[in-house]
């Protein structure tokens, strides 16, 4: 069994330390699940909980030590469901032209034509995987493989508020503008961070994401 | 009230910070060494959480109409007040009405804090005052102060007594920077791993509060493409180009390249006083040693005598 202790040896693969204030637990295709269930569980050392690609971070608060009960939960079985409390957003998106200067790339990159690729595009439903790299920024898991495509060799200055871009497996949205390195395809009007808002991202993990494509 | 003459390099309002908003993609932020701006606020008579200002670098000139109580703490900068008083550090000051504060260059570290009677007063964001210039909200309208600002002050709590404060001891410039090696050390070969755990490393020019950029020895590795995972200041990513960068408070809440090692919770805030041309290098602890580190290094605060 895992165990947490400051100063054990990695006795188990699942997790391991990053550095004295977290812990990063592996947790492959059920990590919205565990995040989930390590969320609602209010631990008391427990200051914040990053779900990622496969793995999850858990921060201690300063001076605290995983409780006995946290470490059960570590290695407590979860299914691989959908999370109960996810909810599903329509994004509606400019697609191309000045919104998309890379859509025309990806398409041939693909082998398709610019409809043809926002035809794959629209038909997938997403889901929020995990957010990070900016505030509100999603990480988009269920992206069909022919449209996935490595980073920019070069990453932009400069990409725009709501821009809809392919980066390796995952589609992203620019929350605010800023520079970025993936393939921009369109932008959305949507307001996807507001530090104001009582929540302030309009994307948690979990949530499910259609795209449906607006005429430029 | 106060008013800036002219802004330091980065005058950055902050308070400890916003933790439990990663999730969300957003930097817990803060202080970059909270312990610092706490005391500053305990000689002040603030809570420890109140806002005060993080100056880095080249410090500004504050006129201070109404006068005030204040309190610097952190890299001691050389800086001026009205003839024939010193502005010390670690102690709570009395300024006079239209007294000015000039806070120039720091002789040795970067960052210093000014902590102010009934503290800086703006509209908290999730939850904290911290400024978050990358995404230009918090603090004081999102940015860095700049010549021409009014700073309000709250209202103050409590009677003001005149204190001092001892910092936990200074292990000095060469010593190694502790960390705890991983979580991805087997992404590196053994030249890469000399190379970090043995080299000497240059700060560059291009750091930031969201990350030290280090120059040095090539930190040789799997060039392999890495799952994105959560990361937390301190961490340590080496991207192909083998010089490693250490992510700072402003930092990305997730980060995709393999962390070779993480800077201990007791050595944040010698990260904090690392300046662009320092040389760093790292020591491996362990887990345990490293909460035992934490906790022995505390300020102390007494009445002044």
């Amino acid at each position: 069994m895992a165990n947490p202790k400051p100063g054990q040896p990695y006795a188990d693969p699942a997790w391991r330390w990053m550095g004295d204030r977290a812990v990063r637990v592996v947790t492959g295709t059920t990590t919205l699940a565990r995040y989930a269930m390590l969320d609602s569980g209010n631990f008391e050392e427990i200051e914040d909980i990053i779900p990622a690609d496969g793995s999850i971070l858990l921060i201690f608060r300063p001076g605290t030590v995983p409780s006995a009960g946290l470490r059960e939960a570590l290695v407590r079985p979860v299914q691989d469901t959908v999370m109960a409390e996810s909810r599903e957003h329509v994004m509606r998106v400019i697609f191309g032209g000045e919104s998309g200067p890379d859509l025309a790339e990806r398409a041939a990159g693909a082998g398709l034509d610019e409809t043809g690729y926002v035809r794959r595009l629209t038909a997938t439903v997403y889901t929020v995987a995990f957010l990070g790299f900016q505030p509100g920024f999603p990480y988009l898991a269920g992206l069909p493989d022919v449209l996935a495509a490595p980073r920019r060799s070069t990453p932009r200055h400069r990409v725009a508020a709501g821009s809809v871009a392919v980066g390796g497996g995952y589609l992203g949205i620019y929350p605010a503008a800023g520079p970025g390195g993936w393939h921009v395809l369109g932008r959305t009007a949507a307001r996807l961070f507001d530090p104001a808002a009582p929540a302030p991202a309009l994307l948690r993990p979990g949530d499910r994401v259609r795209f449906v494509a607006e005429s430029r | 009230m106060i008013e800036v003459m002219r802004a330091g390099l980065c005058d950055l309002v902050m308070d400890t910070g916003r933790p439990g908003w990663r999730r969300l993609g957003v930097p817990a932020g803060g202080a970059a060494d909270p312990a610092a701006l706490q005391v500053a606020n305990q000689l002040v008579g603030n809570p420890p959480d109140a806002a005060g200002l993080e100056i880095v670098g080249r410090g500004p000139h504050l006129h201070f109409p109404r006068g005030g109580v204040i309190a610097l703490t952190g890299a001691p900068f050389r800086a001026a007040r009205a003839a024939g008083l010193t502005a010390g550090w670690n102690q709570t000051l009395v300024l006079a009405a239209s007294e000015i504060l000039r806070i120039e260059t720091p002789d040795a570290g970067y960052r210093c804090w000014l902590a102010v009677r009934g503290g800086l007063a703006v509209p908290p964001v999730l939850g904290s005052a911290s400024t978050l210039p990358q995404a230009g909200w918090g603090g004081h309208r999102g940015r860095p102060l700049r010549a021409g600002d009014t700073l309000h002050v709250g209202r103050p709590e409590g009677g003001v007594r005149l204190m001092r404060a001892q910092a936990p001891v200074d292990r000095g410039d060469d010593a190694p920077v502790r960390v705890v090696s991983g979580p991805q050390s087997a992404a590196f070969d053994d030249a890469g791993l000399a190379a970090f755990f043995g080299g000497r490393f240059r700060v560059a020019a291009e750091s930031d509060r969201r990350g030290l950029r280090l120059a040095g020895p090539c930190v040789t590795g799997s060039a392999a493409d890495w799952p994105t995972q959560g990361v937390l200041p301190g961490a340590i990513q080496v991207p192909p180009d083998g010089q490693p960068i250490v992510l700072g408070w402003d930092g990305p809440a997730t980060g995709g390249y393999p962390v070779i090692a993480t800077v201990i919770s007791a050595d944040w805030p010698r990260l904090a006083q690392a300046r662009p041309g320092d040389r760093l290098r790292f020591q491996t602890v362990t887990v345990d040693q490293a909460r035992m580190l934490v906790a022995g290094d505390t300020w102390t605060v007494s009445e002044w005598a």
